[in-house]
């Protein structure tokens, strides 16, 4: 003899659907939410990549190179490039 | 035994009735989800629809492109020229040409030239296909410096090294440039001037890029090598295999990459259709992008499109393994400053006064 309404059956199938539709909220809610943010913020990301290139070029010093320093840059270059193909 | 039969019979009608109660709570569920979430179900149809949900799919799975074989190549370019063919509503070539051999592409810019008009930087945009308004990508930013910045004396450039003596040649430098800094800084420079005309006399403009590093920390920090130096010395992405975890943009002194937080903003009608894999091809979320020196246009023997654009000319390109090209003359006899050397990163972006 079962009681349908005390069944650990019928208890089990609440708990499901009860997780289901916590689980189908949140879901929703994260969709939502997500969205609204990676929208409103997107533009400020953008401009803070620009902004850090520039912090990160503030305050440095290019400097003029002899003739030697500039021969032994090519030198490097070069022997570098040819060392990666051999 | 009949009435054993019966009991069964019940029990496994309750059972019936049980799951069938619990399939229509979740399919309930399910529906009050994509009700709840139009954007999510708005999303699924329409991929659905469109004419590319299989090719997308097959993107999804593909390897890195250098690793593919010719066949791989061939079905990933014409995924991608048919998607971008539906998309932009345009014919869309993307050319996977190799790098030439014998070249090591090299870059000069004339500071005392540049005039800060940023034709470049315009061009860049619209040859590379790069986001717009809302979304703005650049892959080229001009920077204005006072010229009260520039300091060194070219007369005593070669001097002040250790001379000779009877007790060898080592010993402290003296004279020449030795006491006071010799070059630019970059100090009270800034990016974003917005003068009506240009150039102003008091000031020096220079853009930067990326420097195509010989020595790339970005190639070194990628943890899935999607991007790699190709062997004309460019610095190249695979966008398909870029998983944006933005370690490169965080490893590049020079900060010349960019990330794509949100889908690119690129108008159909601005759109340019003949790209390169690595190159110019339309982006998509979640990537880095940077400057190829216009591999779609290098690879083939053209000139990179900020160049072109350069009404002053200030802008020389050309490989540095050959001694007659452009850079190797601007090497061999102009002012030449080496940019953020202490990194090591051997920039193939060279800056010089003429």
């Amino acid at each position: 003899m079962t009681d349908k309404e005390n069944s650990r059956r019928s208890f089990f199938g609440k708990v499901a659907a009860a997780v289901g539709v916590v689980a189908a909220a949140g879901y929703a809610k994260t969709l939502i939410s997500g969205a609204e943010s990676s929208t409103a913020g997107v533009g400020e990301k953008y401009a803070n990549d620009a902004t850090q290139q520039e912090k990160a070029l503030m305050g440095n010093r290019l400097v003029i190179m002899t003739d030697a320093e500039k021969t032994q840059r090519l030198d490097e270059l070069l022997n570098c490039h040819y060392k990666e193909l051999s | 035994m009949s009435e054993d039969k019966n009991v069964k019979m019940e029990e496994s009608a309750d059972l019936n009735e049980g799951r069938r109660e619990f399939l229509k709570y979740v399919c309930t569920s399910s529906a009050a989800a994509l009700v709840v979430a139009p954007e999510s179900s708005g999303a699924v149809v329409e991929a659905a629809n469109s004419a590319d949900a299989d090719v997308t799919v097959a993107e999804f799975f593909q390897g890195h492109f250098v690793l593919m074989s010719d066949e791989e190549k061939k079905q990933a370019i014409a995924r991608l020229e048919k998607r971008y063919t539906a998309k932009y509503a345009k014919k869309t070539t993307v050319s996977d040409v190799a790098a030439p051999d014998g070249v090591l592409f090299g870059y000069a810019l004339d500071m005392s030239k540049c005039i800060g008009c940023r034709r470049c930087v315009h061009a860049c945009v619209e040859e590379n296909n790069q986001s717009r308004e809302g979304s703005v990508i650049q892959w080229i930013q001009v920077m204005k410096i006072p010229k009260g910045n520039i300091s060194f004396s070219a007369d005593e450039l070669e001097k002040g090294y250790p001379e000779k003596s009877k007790f060898g040649d080592y010993g402290v430098q003296v004279g020449g440039n030795a006491y006071h800094p010799a070059g630019l800084s970059t100090e009270g420079a800034q990016s974003y001037y917005q003068d009506e005309t240009v150039p102003d006399k008091d000031f020096f403009y220079l853009p930067v890029q990326c420097q195509q590093c010989e020595k790339p920390p970005c190639v070194k920090a990628c943890p899935v090598r999607a991007t790699f130096r190709d062997h004309a010395g460019v610095v190249l992405i695979d966008y398909n295999w870029c998983i944006g975890c933005r370690m490169c943009q965080l490893a590049c002194p020079y900060q010349a990459r960019r990330f794509n937080w949100g889908e690119p903003n690129l108008p159909a009608e601005d759109m340019n259709p003949k790209t390169h894999y690595f190159g110019n091809r339309p982006r998509m979320r979640g990537v880095m992008e940077k400057c190829t020196f216009c591999v779609q246009r290098t690879r083939e023997g053209r000139s990179p499109a900020c160049l072109e654009a350069c009404p002053v000319g200030a802008r020389k390109f050309g490989n540095l393994l050959d001694p007659e090209s452009d850079v190797r003359k601007v090497l061999a006899t102009k002012r030449v400053f080496r940019f953020k050397e202490e990194f090591g990163t051997y920039p193939k972006f060279f800056y010089y006064i003429g």
